[in-house]
């Protein structure tokens, strides 16, 4: 989701029309010159394209109201009571003075209201403002309905961006299996092909599948999944534990009823390696700051790891000698 | 030959040059510019004018101790509610949400018709209310965003006060002249800052904020 929009401010439009040629979505061609804030995408081209600068581009999100002072909040609102008492004074009076008197002392006391943390109506302070307008005991005049609406408008705000945040999220990470599976699947893909002897389709397989990694990695960083090393490991053990104690037993149990071996083996094969793993990683964890150098050798088989070359594969039985070093 | 400096907006009146276009003819020194004479930009009184690269005599500065925030001030208003809703509507037009904006803009307005109505208000009053926040409130609220530099609470303390004296300076003409001020010039005031101008020749920005001068909204009577 973008986090910016774009605005216009018609005052200052000469209708040159450059947003309208450079929108890759038509947002700027809209009846009443208000941008299309459904279809902007924020990508910001009509505000560069736009000879008299009268489109800007507004944050989805604002930032936090800047801190103030008990001492700058009361000395603000005392002021404030005055503006007010102004206002109320000229509100009685006739003529043009006593109403621009009016008019004058409400918008220095707006001003006063904004720099005493009423800058914003998202805020945190807003949000209890209305809130207390609906605890306290108000007359049967009062337009309960407008303050909950307003409440309503705010929340909703805050609902959507976390909606939109999650649905980004979730599509991220459908993005990344997605994408890894295409990485697997394409090698698998060069292996046939180099045995076909197709090697310029096993290069396309082999470069594609380069380029889905770039994809996966690209997308989990931006999911913020990738912690410190020390988070990443117990993660680790936290994935390879799950998968050799509740994923595969049943996986292997379900192979054997239907009589596929193949696969019976192949998750047997995963499940003892992925136990292995979760060990490595454990230890890992716990040595962290170690800084003796360690080696760890790949069956390249079954998948199994070892610290040290062995003879044979405590799980598949191949020879040690296949074993590739790390 | 001397220069001296508006206050309120910096325009300079320079005795050499005086302001011909005014009949006010080169070299015409300050002392006999006459008393009702205004800044020709902002309206402020020859009293609001300082001499170039001297500034006022220091005033002895009153030490106002710091108001504590009393019980019944953290209550706002009903006035100051709807101030507090008109400015939030304010903020929502700003960000282009026009449906929160109406909603905001209702409510300013059901709390400022359910304020109570002045008791027998005059001019006199409204002059009193005037000086003291340029006697107290002001210099008050300027020794707090000093202290702590809450810059953005004093950019709105530095519009406040000149827009605070441009008022003063106005009731004090009004009490002198009356209607007759307004006979034949319009009223406007700045919708950003507030400043009152009384005149037809709209200065190019406002001179306390400095905001292009259609954001000034004229005044009718009642």
């Amino acid at each position: 989701m973008s986090t910016k929009y774009a605005v216009r401010n018609i005052r200052l439009c000469t209708k040159d029309c450059l947003c309208l040629y450079v929108c890759p979505t038509g947002a700027t061609d809209t009846e009443n010159s208000i941008i299309d804030v459904a279809k902007c995408i924020g990508c910001g081209d009509c505000a560069d394209a736009c000879p008299s600068g009268a489109i800007s581009l507004v944050p989805t999100e604002y930032p936090l109201q800047q801190p103030k002072t008990e001492t700058v909040i009361s000395a603000l609102k005392t002021l404030l009571r005055n503006k007010a008492e102004q206002e109320k004074i000229a509100t009685g009076l006739p003529g043009k003075l006593a109403v621009a008197i009016e008019k004058s002392n409400r918008i220095m006391a707006e001003d006063l209201l904004r720099e005493a943390g009423y800058m914003l109506p998202q805020s945190q302070n807003t949000k209890q403002f209305l809130q207390s307008l609906l605890d306290q005991k108000q007359p049967e005049s009062f337009p309960k309905e407008v303050v909950e609406k307003l409440l309503e408008i705010i929340s909703r705000n805050e609902e959507d961006k976390k909606m939109s945040e999650n649905k980004t999220l979730a599509n991220l990470m459908e993005a990344f299996a997605g994408e890894s599976q295409a990485n697997r699947k394409y090698l698998a893909y060069a292996k046939k092909a180099e045995q076909e002897g197709k090697m310029n389709a096993a290069k396309l397989f082999r470069a594609a599948a380069d380029a889905e990694t770039l994809h996966a990695l690209k997308e989990f960083e931006v999911t913020g999944k990738i912690s410190s090393t020390a988070d990443n490991l117990k993660d680790a053990v936290a994935g390879e534990t799950h998968e050799y104690q509740e994923m595969y037993p049943p996986f292997a149990k379900e192979a054997e009823a239907v009589g596929n071996k193949a696969a019976l083996m192949a998750f047997n094969f995963a499940m003892k390696a992925e136990e292995v793993h979760a060990k490595l990683y454990q230890e890992a964890l716990e040595n962290l700051d170690q800084t003796e150098e360690v080696f760890y050798y790949l069956c390249p088989v079954c998948g199994n790891i070892e610290k040290f070359q062995p003879e044979k594969c405590s799980i598949c039985g191949v020879p040690g000698g296949k074993f590739i070093k790390y | 030959m001397a220069k001296y400096v508006c206050t309120v907006c910096g325009y300079i009146y320079d005795e050499a040059q005086g302001i011909p276009e005014a009949g006010i003819g080169p070299g015409t020194r300050w002392q006999d510019l006459p008393d009702d004479w205004v800044c020709p930009i902002c309206g402020a009184p020859k009293g609001e004018f300082e001499k170039q690269g001297e500034s006022i005599p220091a005033v002895e500065k009153k030490q106002i101790p710091i108001t504590k925030i009393s019980p019944e001030m953290k209550e706002l208003s009903s006035l100051e509610v709807s101030a507090l809703c008109s400015n939030l509507a304010r903020g929502c037009e700003k960000q282009y949400q026009p449906e929160a904006a109406a909603l905001f803009t209702e409510l300013a307005d059901y709390f400022k018709a359910a304020s109570a109505p002045a008791q027998d208000p005059d001019f006199d009053q409204l002059l009193a209310c005037v000086e003291k926040d340029l006697e107290e409130g002001l210099p008050n609220a300027n020794g707090a965003a000093s202290t702590v530099k809450d810059r953005g609470a004093l950019r709105a303390l530095v519009w406040n006060e000149k827009v605070t004296r441009i008022l003063k300076s106005l009731l004090t003409r009004y009490q002198k002249e009356g209607d007759a001020m307004f006979d034949k010039t319009g009223v406007y005031v700045c919708t950003i800052c507030g400043f009152v101008y009384i005149g037809d020749k709209l200065p190019e920005v406002c001179p306390v904020c400095k905001v292009p001068n259609w954001k000034f909204e004229k005044v009718e009577g009642r």
